[in-house]
């Protein structure tokens, strides 16, 4: 890592007597942008919450720009948050909210207002600022609550889900404009997240979570090319990518990877990779079509028994009932232990 | 809405008939006697003769009746502040879940419990200038009966100011609902605008000034109304049981006792009756009032 942004060794939290993080590595250099993906229950949450120090560790160390925070009351940590439910105040009107942060830490008023005014411009919400929360829409609280994140330059900046109360058209937009902020401010942040297309597009480095370990952390290609195991290969992409025993019914045609073993191995390929009119495919009916535009997704049973997934052109699409031959290239596919679920590596 | 049918609407007669019977029987048709007696006199033996307006021009140089109408408004504007104030503070030191909160909270509520007459009696032992718990207490290091600044202990049972506080001391601790309230209502606001102001790093005294306070604010006002309501009603038990309306002259009369004296003890029903419309018109100026301030609050925040 450069220069230290955000530094998480072997952080472990409980909650109510149940461990939720088990010894969590993350280390995130100042001006990137991590994003922290997982299913719900993963400790997403949890990673931010001990981070701002709203949730005690049982173990391990946090330090933020350097210095070890691990004890130190939220307030002390220089990190400003942007709640799931953006925690508007309802009571203050949008420069009053901006300016809260500022204004408890004794900043002159007039001083605060102007700071509030200048953060509300860079969000785009300068001209909500003499209303409250109660009038605005969701995407309007939304740009607030950034705006009172940004207006005292924290050292990180931790985003708790804030995209996912926006309907689909905001959240892509938004996302595109927290990328652009992240972009010009060239601020640490932290950005959890159940979303995968949403830690695709923003991440400079991803870090996938479950049952409160990392999975994997990597960029997007990396997580996308070379998923670490099964969880990760099946948790991002959607459909999710089919996983199939390597000795089952699918044979892979092409040069196999050097040494894989005929058994204790799955093997794994997207949607997108599967061919349906393979010359020495396995039989298949399709059970199912979803036409979404101009791809279509081919849920197929093989004969055999398992369920394949194919994405196909809209244009060329089987028809219910059909009956096709499955192929894949080793090209496209991934090899995983069979046990342990992680990634085959020769 | 769709209009309900001649069988349901029948029902629903049926269900309100209880309410309206109580309503109508207890509350409105004695308001309306009460209304027609304020302008008579009636001893209950001879028949109510018309006195027109006269009841109300005694009223209005009665030296008693201005006594209890003065304690009644110093008695509101005292205790119910110090009410909502004490249940304020209660509910937000138990709020949270820790040891001894529940059997805090339990404590809280408990004199609201108690009946009132035995409430009365209570602190009739409470008060005892002699041998009481509260003087004993004050007299701890003092010497001759005397405090430790060399004062004497109130006298609170025969000294009219002492007599005054010891009623609203008494009434301060039957704020449990009050409490209970507040304790809904703080437990109700979000906790993520705590942990906002936790990463600001903002002092108990900001979170409270800036958050809790204006938060419940709308929670306080309604419990301030209903306390103004009720304030009337119970400094009557305590004036009754504890210091039967003294020590001279009148120092606990206030008006539910005034009411009672002269209706029940004096025989003169239409001029108690004058009285009480003079306490029911107090009332409803006081609410009216708290209401409007109540109405620009709301429109204000927008909640």
């Amino acid at each position: 890592m450069s220069e230290a942004g955000l530094d998480l060794v072997g952080v472990s939290a409980a909650y109510r007597g149940a461990t939720v993080l088990h010894e969590v590595d993350l280390a995130v250099a100042r001006g990137e942008l991590l994003v922290v993906l997982g299913p719900s229950g993963a400790g997403k949450s949890t990673v931010l919450r001990v981070v701002a120090g709203l949730e005690p560790v049982t173990g391990g160390r946090v330090r933020i720009a350097g210095r070890d925070v691990t004890e130190a009351r939220p307030g002390l940590r220089n990190v400003s948050m942007v709640f799931q439910s953006y925690a508007l105040f309802p009571h203050l009107t949008v420069a009053e909210n901006i300016a809260f942060g500022l204004e408890v830490r004794d900043t002159p008023r007039a001083v605060a207002r102007e700071r509030a005014r200048t953060a509300a411009e860079a969000v785009g919400c300068a001209d909500l600022l003499s209303r409250r929360p109660g009038q605005l829409s969701g995407g309007e609280r939304q740009r607030v609550a950034l705006a009172r994140a940004l207006v005292r330059e924290p050292d990180v900046f931790l985003l708790d889900e804030p995209l996912s109360n926006l309907d689909l058209a905001l959240r892509v937009e938004m996302r595109a404009e927290l990328r652009a902020l992240h972009d010009r401010l060239g601020a640490t942040m932290v950005h959890v997240t159940h979303d995968q297309t949403e830690a695709l597009v923003l991440a400079d480095r991803i870090a996938v979570l479950r049952d409160g370990r990392v999975e994997q952390v990597g960029t997007p290609d990396e997580i996308w090319r070379t998923p670490a195991s099964t969880f990760v290969a099946r948790f991002v992409g959607s459909p999710a990518m089919n996983l199939l025993a390597a000795d089952g019914p699918v044979r892979p045609t092409g040069a196999a990877p050097p040494g894989v073993p005929g058994e204790g191995v799955e093997i794994g390929f997207r949607p997108e990779a599967v061919v349906l009119d393979a010359a020495e495919g396995a039989a298949a009916t399709v059970d199912r079509v979803e036409v979404v535009g101009e791809d279509a997704y081919a849920y197929l049973s093989l004969a055999a028994g398992p369920a394949v997934v194919a994405r196909v052109p809209a244009a060329r699409r089987p028809a219910r009932g059909e009956s096709v031959r499955v192929g894949v290239g080793w090209a496209d596919t991934h090899v995983f232990h069979a046990d342990s679920g992680l990634r085959y590596d020769p | 809405m769709t209009r309900p049918d001649t069988r349901s609407r029948r029902h629903l007669a049926l269900m309100l008939a209880p309410y309206l019977v109580g309503l109508v029987g207890l509350v409105l048709l004695p308001a309306a006697v009460t209304l027609a007696l304020a302008f008579t006199e009636y001893d209950l033996v001879n028949p109510p003769s018309w006195a027109g307006l006269g009841n109300l021009t005694e009223l209005s140089g009665d030296p008693v009746f201005r006594v209890s109408l003065t304690n009644s408004l110093v008695f509101a504007l005292v205790a119910v502040p110090l009410r909502v104030l004490l249940a304020l503070g209660l509910a937000l030191l138990l709020h949270r879940r820790a040891f001894g909160v529940g059997t805090a909270r339990a404590a809280a509520v408990l004199p609201t419990a108690v009946p009132e007459i035995a409430y009365g009696l209570l602190w009739l032992w409470l008060f005892n200038p002699l041998y009481g718990p509260i003087n004993q207490l004050l007299r701890l290091g003092g010497e001759n009966g005397l405090t430790v600044l060399g004062r004497t202990p109130p006298q609170w049972l025969t000294d009219p100011t002492d007599a005054r506080a010891a009623i609203i001391l008494m009434s301060v601790f039957t704020m449990g609902e009050t409490f209970v309230v507040l304790l809904a209502a703080r437990r109700s606001l979000p906790r993520d605008v705590y942990e906002m102001a936790a990463l600001e790093d903002a002092t108990g005294w900001d979170v409270f000034r800036r958050i809790t306070l204006p938060l419940m604010a709308p929670v306080l006002a309604l419990l301030a109304v209903r306390d103004v309501i009720a304030s009337l009603h119970f400094s009557f038990v305590p004036a009754f049981v504890v210091t039967d309306g003294g020590p001279p002259p009148y120092a606990t009369t206030y008006l539910s006792l005034f009411i009672y004296r002269t209706g029940f003890e004096y025989l003169r029903y239409g001029y108690a009756a004058a009285a009480t419309l003079v306490m029911i018109l107090l009332t409803v100026a006081a609410v009216v009032v708290q209401w409007r301030l109540f109405r620009r609050y709301r429109a204000f925040y927008r909640l």
